[in-house]
């Protein structure tokens, strides 16, 4: 995936300012960023759920804003908070989306029964989505960016409120996705689990990208959160504020 | 720590939200403008009416129609939010959950800020003209009198409209108590009809008199007690308005107190719908849990399989669906009774399908993973359009013979359901594209009445709109109808199925193609919080 001169104003503020971003093929990429950074906003323009307002965005070489249905096919995503039709049950869910991308019923039918016992979700389970726990939630919606199986999956903040036991499972899932061949991009702002996935970081700061490369060009000899709070330009305590703590 | 959170401090949060929800948006605050303008008409127009005994100075005319005139206005305020309008819900009770707030004192702010709002404030100053009325018929004492019971009135009327919006919000979220609430809207139903029948007879006998009694009843009742207090002491009855305070006080501190435990429902929000969890006794491949009946298995049948699940699940929908069905059974019966009753009756098809103006709204943000999935606009609503119509059609159906049962023009009934369903058509013709292009977000909360700020203003606006033009595209059938005469028994279903269709394409395509064009936009606009 590339992108160039990603730009997207809100109103008044400028959300993405001119973001230029290569994410090789195959390489399992992390995006970092404060709250606010421009994470969110920038992979929404990337999979065509918002129209930049200037920039280019190409997916395996296909633009996705010019050419959106041979792009779209080729991603899956995982979009923030509960943007899924949460009013199905998981298996409902996932039928639905197999069949909105035109996949063949039979395939449908075996690829989400593997997904959700992978997953822990269970195949009799007929709670709707609705009343998931948030670690569930997060699963179903990776199970439905999978199911069409992507050469790119596009995660917006894959990891966030989801319990341990359910993130080691996906990590699981992730890395074996990128070691068959597979490109992932996942925004964050967990260090810790950054740092073990990727291979690729940027970091991203009010809209625009900071740093990015390989990890280890990223981090050089320091740790990836020293960088981080250094190039996003947080301050440290130094002890003598909140002395009332 | 010691909460103070006096009423003003409610008042100005909603009017910062308020406020907030305008800012930068120039179509909301013409809206908003429009409706303050419209609200104002109304207002001086009321105070106008209400002031005219006064000037007449006939103190009779002046008790009947303060008390039926009063009465009248509850009940607007009592049962408009459910069928129409919505409530404002900016202040949204379960987001004050976790404040240390004792009861009191939040009902007591959200009272007070249901009460900062242009109806409000519209309703005030047209029962203004009640106190105008009394002061001219009897002085001081009684247009004090009257502004106590005026100002009483719109409490109630606030208090009524509040308590029964949350009890319902409260009885729909849960399934089980959804066949409750449609039996209570049959029953509601069933009720209104005999009345408006009775209504209707009595005021073909046009007898003053009796009128004039019936006011005398509901002035005893909670309906009229605090707005016939200053006719009262113009006619020298001034034990009678403790009598009618006291009744007006207690109907208001029930209603208030029903409001306060239901709020308490609605605060626990989910945890109380919990346990819902249950497993199937055998595993059915995916794709038959998800598709209806005999559906094709691709992705029309998908999208038409979960339109029609969501229908029912989704509490909006359930409560505009219910809403739609209540009407169509009682329209028929109502408007039996008048004379206009097979020309009026196709409206039936064009409110069924208006419940689509804001079909965008009702998922939120979910509409991303369509995007996502590359779902194309004209595939979007027209499976939409089928999902709904699986709903519609069937009542349409009864509508019509029931229509025709009513009438005793049993021979009308295939003419009257190709009305109904051309109206139908024309209304989806003209839903479907206000769908795209005046997509708003719905708050994010289980109370299926709630509309954001302004939001419910162009809600009324946009739905009265699109009647109007639904309605004008359907008179020529009804021209047709009255011109061709005895044939048109036979050619009113065909020509009214091929009208409705070809509107219905029309309109499809024509939104399809917007669509496609402003899928993001879409999303932006239905998105709760951009």
């Amino acid at each position: 995936m590339a992108l160039r001169g990603l730009v997207k104003r809100f109103e008044a503020k400028t959300a993405v300012a001119g973001v230029d971003l290569d994410v090789p093929a195959g390489s399992f990429f992390g995006l970092l960023g404060p709250n606010g950074a421009g994470k969110t906003t920038t992979l929404s323009m990337a999979v065509g759920l918002l129209r930049p307002d200037g920039g280019d965005i190409r997916v395996l070489g296909h633009d996705v804003w010019r050419d959106p249905v041979r792009a779209k096919s080729l991603i899956g995503v995982l979009p923030d908070g509960a943007r899924l039709f949460d009013r199905l049950s998981g298996g409902e869910l996932l039928a639905y989306h197999g069949l909105l991308r035109g996949m063949d019923p039979r395939v449908v039918d075996q690829r989400a029964a593997e997904l959700l016992d992978v997953l822990a979700l269970g195949t009799d389970n007929r709670t709707l989505v609705v009343d998931y726990s948030a670690g569930m939630k997060k699963k179903i919606g990776l199970a439905c960016a999978l199911l069409h199986g992507p050469r790119l999956l596009v995660l917006d903040e894959p990891f966030e409120a989801v319990d341990p036991v359910s993130a080691s499972l996906i990590r699981d899932i992730l890395q074996r996705y990128v070691s068959g061949g597979g490109t992932v991009i996942f925004s964050s702002h967990v260090m810790e689990v950054v740092e073990r996935l990727c291979s690729h970081v940027a970091i991203m700061a009010e809209g625009a990208i900071r740093r990015s490369g390989t990890l280890a060009e990223v981090r050089g000899e320091d740790s990836l959160e020293h960088v981080f709070v250094s190039v996003v330009g947080g301050r440290t305590a130094t002890g003598s504020e909140l002395a009332w703590l | 720590m010691a909460v103070n959170a006096g009423p003003g401090t409610f008042i100005r949060l909603k009017l910062r939200v308020t406020a907030g929800g305008l800012r930068g948006r120039t179509g909301r605050v013409l809206l908003f403008v429009l409706g303050v303008l419209v609200a104002l008409f109304l207002a001086i127009a009321g105070y106008l009416i209400f002031a005219l005994p006064g000037f007449l100075d006939d103190p009779r005319a002046a008790a009947t129609l303060f008390t039926l005139g009063g009465g009248a206005l509850v009940l607007g305020w009592l049962l408009l939010p459910l069928v129409f309008f919505g409530v404002d819900e900016s202040l949204d009770p379960s987001r004050f959950a976790l404040l240390p707030l004792p009861r009191r004192v939040l009902v007591r702010g959200l009272f007070a800020a249901a009460l900062t709002g242009v109806p409000a404030v519209a309703m005030l100053l047209a029962t203004a003209g009640m106190v105008h009325a009394a002061a001219l018929l009897g002085g001081v004492p009684a247009a004090a009198t009257q502004m106590l019971g005026v100002l009483l009135g719109l409490f109630l009327c606030v208090a009524a409209s509040r308590a029964v919006t949350s009890a319902f919000a409260t009885a729909l979220r849960s399934r089980r108590a959804r066949d409750m609430a449609t039996v209570l809207f049959a029953l509601l139903a069933a009720m209104i009809g005999p009345l408006q029948v009775a209504l209707a007879a009595g005021a073909q006998r046009a007898d003053w008199d009796r009128v004039a009694r019936l006011a005398d009843v509901v002035a005893w009742t909670p309906l009229g007690a605090a707005f016939s207090m200053g006719p009262d002491v113009v006619d020298g009855r001034a034990w009678a308005v403790p009598v009618k305070l006291v009744i007006a006080l207690a109907s208001l501190g029930l209603l208030l107190w029903w409001w306060a435990s239901s709020l308490e429902k609605a605060m626990l929000g989910l945890a109380v719908s919990g346990g819902r969890g249950r497993t199937a006794g055998q595993s059915r491949p995916m794709v038959e849990q998800l598709l209806v009946g005999a559906l094709p298995r691709n992705r029309s049948g998908a999208l038409i399989s979960r339109e029609i699940r969501y229908w029912w699940r989704g509490t909006r929908r359930r409560a505009s669906l219910i809403t739609f069905a209540v009407l169509g059974v009682f329209l028929p019966i109502v408007l039996s009774s008048g004379n206009g009753a097979v020309t009026m009756l196709p409206f039936v098809g064009v409110v069924a399908a208006i419940s689509l103006a804001n079909q965008f709204g009702y998922e939120g943000a979910a509409y991303a993973s369509h995007i996502v999935a590359g779902v194309p606009g004209r595939v979007e609503l027209r499976t939409r359009a089928a999902g709904l119509s699986v709903y519609v059609i069937p009542l349409l159906i009864v509508v019509a013979v029931l229509g025709s049962l009513i009438t005793g023009e049993q021979a009308r009934t295939a003419a009257l359901l190709g009305s109904l369903l051309a109206a139908y058509g024309l209304g989806l013709a003209v839903a479907l594209p206000i769908s795209v292009r005046g997509a708003y977000a719905l708050p994010d909360t289980t109370n299926p009445f709630a509309t954001s700020s302004g939001a419910g203003m162009a809600k009324g606006l946009m739905t009265l709109g699109a009647m109007v033009v639904a309605f004008v595209g359907a008179l020529p059938l009804q021209l047709a109808d009255f011109l061709v005469g005895d044939v048109w028994l036979v050619l009113g279903l065909p020509v009214g199925v091929a009208y409705g269709a070809a509107a219905f394409w029309a309109g499809s395509t024509l939104a399809g193609a917007m669509l496609d064009r402003r899928m993001p936009e879409v999303l932006t606009a239905v998105t709760p919080n951009r």
